[in-house]
């Protein structure tokens, strides 16, 4: 992935925290390209050689969000699609790392978050090549990413 | 072992580990064997989960293994057996947490005494690896005494006598073999077997208050200037408040103005840092509320929430270092302006300090909040329903229980997940009650993968009632039945409760979820 002249690192996040990070210390890495939803995040993914992305998108829409906050209602959340629609947010970004899998973008993706090992696994198991960085650690998630490619 | 000394081992584990202990060492006379055998189980049973005798292993283990209640019995005891074991490695690694494996044990089944050897020699190494804490050695001296009495003919008894005497030479002497009695008697001196035996055991007896009283001193002068992991221990109804109040500290601070500057910390100290790079630290620590309101406002929280006597600066000493690591960070503002080298080092060391914090403070979050579910929750929740004037009245044929090994952890506190249980488990029963024989309930567990990568635990409740009951039901009826507390429990904990239908084996399975919670182990 870093034969390319600049890989091109794409930064999935519903604010511009990871943006600031990632041009502040990976551009001699990469070119950094940011989108805020799952529909620019699909739009954007071609042609990228790697993901940065937030888990957390408190500050998104819910028409933007991805999940069915009904079901996730009834099933996890005793009704209450407030709840429901809270948590399709604090996990969004997973679900749009399925969403980019499920379009065969299968690049080396890293989440900024201490996951458990076992929840790490998980997402391993399911959408394939998925790393973490307990925090915002430059050095880390090239790293990370490295041993992803 | 340092770290033995800042939790104090040595008490904490004479709670977790009283069962063990609490009663006599001489052995006890095994169940009546005229008793038939639910009898036997329930007396076995109630020597150890009442009585906490440490000879109720050989009561548990004489049940024939051919009947449904020795098949119970041995099941258990060796469900508990690695529990135990656990414990003991624990120990002997230093593990100032390792009464939780003992704690988990003791709800299970009752040790094998063979254990106390082991055990005993656990508490010997770390004794002799940490001379100041004598507590270590009196605990061994204990065990030790414990496996002598409870299997003296095991073949190691004489290598235990011996390192008994190694470490207690006076109390060992209680404990010589028969014969070595034997020829202390033949000694001219007047009537040595009548003389020799209960002035020791008085000795011993207020031996053995001195030092709980002095523990009980000691715990109590710890109370009044109790760490955050302390306070916890002692309060578990402060849990939730102690959660949300580490979470605010974390998220706030420590991670989006702390963590988030750890690259240009970095890159600071190695001379390599860009302006912009500066710049970004700079807005980040000092930039909007000061770094010391910001903490001190944190903690004026916890005293709100925990109480105005918690004093976290003064009396625990990682949120000291972290509010001197703070402090370090406020005044370096300038210097760190100014390009100076040495500010450079002490912010990466300030930094680091306050890395270690949240580390710590990240474990004792997880901590709080994690309930296994195993088997031992499942029975206590039918003996506890079953313990009731109605239930209780009600004829089971059969409560089947089964759980995986290792058990899930939830993010529920035990004592809501047990309120939860028991009015699930208590409806099963009652519904059952007015059907035909044969009246079955099962209590199961299983895990389910989310998209997210996060698990969800379901516990089943299931039972033999052909009425039909629906998740609508459940809510409908949560005023009557008991069960609005059980939906304010799962509204609390992001857990849910729906109806399943009939699988073959029963009528209906009640499934309570919750988020699996993890670093379990």
């Amino acid at each position: 992935m870093y034969d390319a002249v600049v890989p091109r690192l794409l930064v999935i996040e519903d604010g511009n925290e990871y943006e600031e990070f990632a041009t502040l210390f990976l551009a001699d890495r990469f070119e950094v390209v940011a989108v805020h939803s799952a529909a620019e995040a699909l739009e954007a993914a071609p042609g990228t050689d790697a993901m940065l992305i937030d888990l957390r998108f408190e500050r998104a829409r819910d028409e933007d969000l991805l999940g069915d906050a009904g079901e996730a209602a009834a099933r996890l959340f005793a009704g209450d699609l407030e709840r429901a629609r809270r948590w399709l947010k604090e996990q969004q970004g997973t679900l749009i790392l399925g969403a980019l899998r499920e379009a065969g973008h299968d690049q080396p993706a890293v989440f900024v978050h201490d996951f458990p090992p076992r929840r790490l696994a998980n997402l391993a198991r399911l959408y394939g090549r998925v790393g973490a960085v307990p925090t915002f650690d430059a050095a880390a998630i090239v790293r990370t990413l490295e041993s992803l490619a | 072992m340092s770290s033995m000394r800042r939790h104090p081992l040595s008490l904490v584990l004479a709670f977790a580990l009283a069962p063990l202990g609490l009663a006599a060492c001489a052995g006890t006379e095994p169940v009546d064997g005229g008793l038939s055998g639910a009898s036997q189980w329930a007396a076995a049973r109630a020597l150890w989960h009442i009585d906490r005798d440490p000879a109720a292993y050989r009561a548990w283990i004489e049940i024939d293994p051919a009947t449904p209640e020795g098949r119970e019995a041995h099941r258990l005891l060796a469900e508990a057996e690695p529990h135990y074991r656990r414990g003991i490695e624990r120990v002997r690694g230093g593990d100032p947490e390792a009464r939780e494996s003992f704690e988990r044990a003791v709800r299970i089944a009752p040790m094998d005494p063979v254990l106390y050897l082991p055990l005993a020699r656990a508490f010997r190494d770390q004794g002799r690896a940490d001379t100041d804490n004598p507590h270590l050695f009196i605990r061994a001296a204990e065990y030790y005494r414990k496996f002598i009495a409870l299997v003296p003919h095991d073949p190691r008894t004489e290598e235990a006598r011996a390192e008994l005497a190694e470490i207690d030479p006076e109390g060992s002497r209680l404990f010589a073999p028969p014969g070595e009695v034997g020829e202390a008697a033949s000694q001219p001196l007047p009537a040595p077997q009548e003389v020799a035996t209960w002035p020791l055991w008085v000795a011993v007896a207020a031996l053995a208050l001195a030092v709980a009283a002095i523990g009980l001193l000691l715990w109590r002068s710890r109370e009044r200037l109790e760490s955050l992991d302390s306070l916890a221990e002692r309060k578990p109804e402060l849990h939730p408040a102690i959660h949300y109040l580490v979470s605010s500290l974390r998220h706030e601070l420590l991670k989006h103005r702390i963590g988030a500057v750890g690259s240009a910390v970095d890159a600071l100290r190695e001379g390599r840092a860009s302006e912009a790079q500066i710049e970004f630290l700079r807005g980040r620590l000092y930039g909007g509320e000061p770094l010391t309101d910001a903490w001190h406002g944190h903690l004026a929280a916890f005293r709100r929430a925990l109480g105005p006597e918690l004093d976290l600066h003064r009396a625990d000493k990682h949120f000291r270092a972290g509010g001197r690591a703070i402090e370090a960070i406020a005044k370096l503002e300038k210097r760190l302006a100014a390009g100076d080298a040495r500010a450079f080092e002490k912010l990466s060391t300030a930094h680091a300090t306050l890395r270690e914090l949240d580390k710590r403070l990240g474990q004792l979050a997880q901590r709080l909040v994690r309930t296994s579910v195993d088997g031992a929750l499942f029975r206590d929740v039918v003996d506890a329903v079953r313990g009731e004037y109605a239930a209780g009245a009600v004829q089971l044929d059969e409560v089947v229980i089964r759980s995986p090994e290792p058990a899930p952890f939830v993010e529920v506190f035990r004592v809501d997940l047990v309120l939860v249980l028991k009015n699930v488990v208590r409806n099963a029963i009652l519904a059952v009650a007015s059907e035909e024989p044969p009246r079955r309930i099962g209590l199961d567990v299983d895990t389910h993968v989310e998209l997210t990568g996060e698990e969800t635990v379901r516990i089943h409740v299931r039972d033999t009632c052909p009425q039909e009951l629906t998740t609508e039901d459940i809510y409908a009826r949560r005023m009557s039945r008991g069960l609005g507390l059980v939906t304010a429990a799962l509204s609390r904990y992001d857990g849910a409760i729906q109806v399943e239908p009939a699988d073959g084996e029963w009528a209906k399975s009640v499934v309570v979820r919750f988020f699996r919670a993890y670093d379990e182990e």
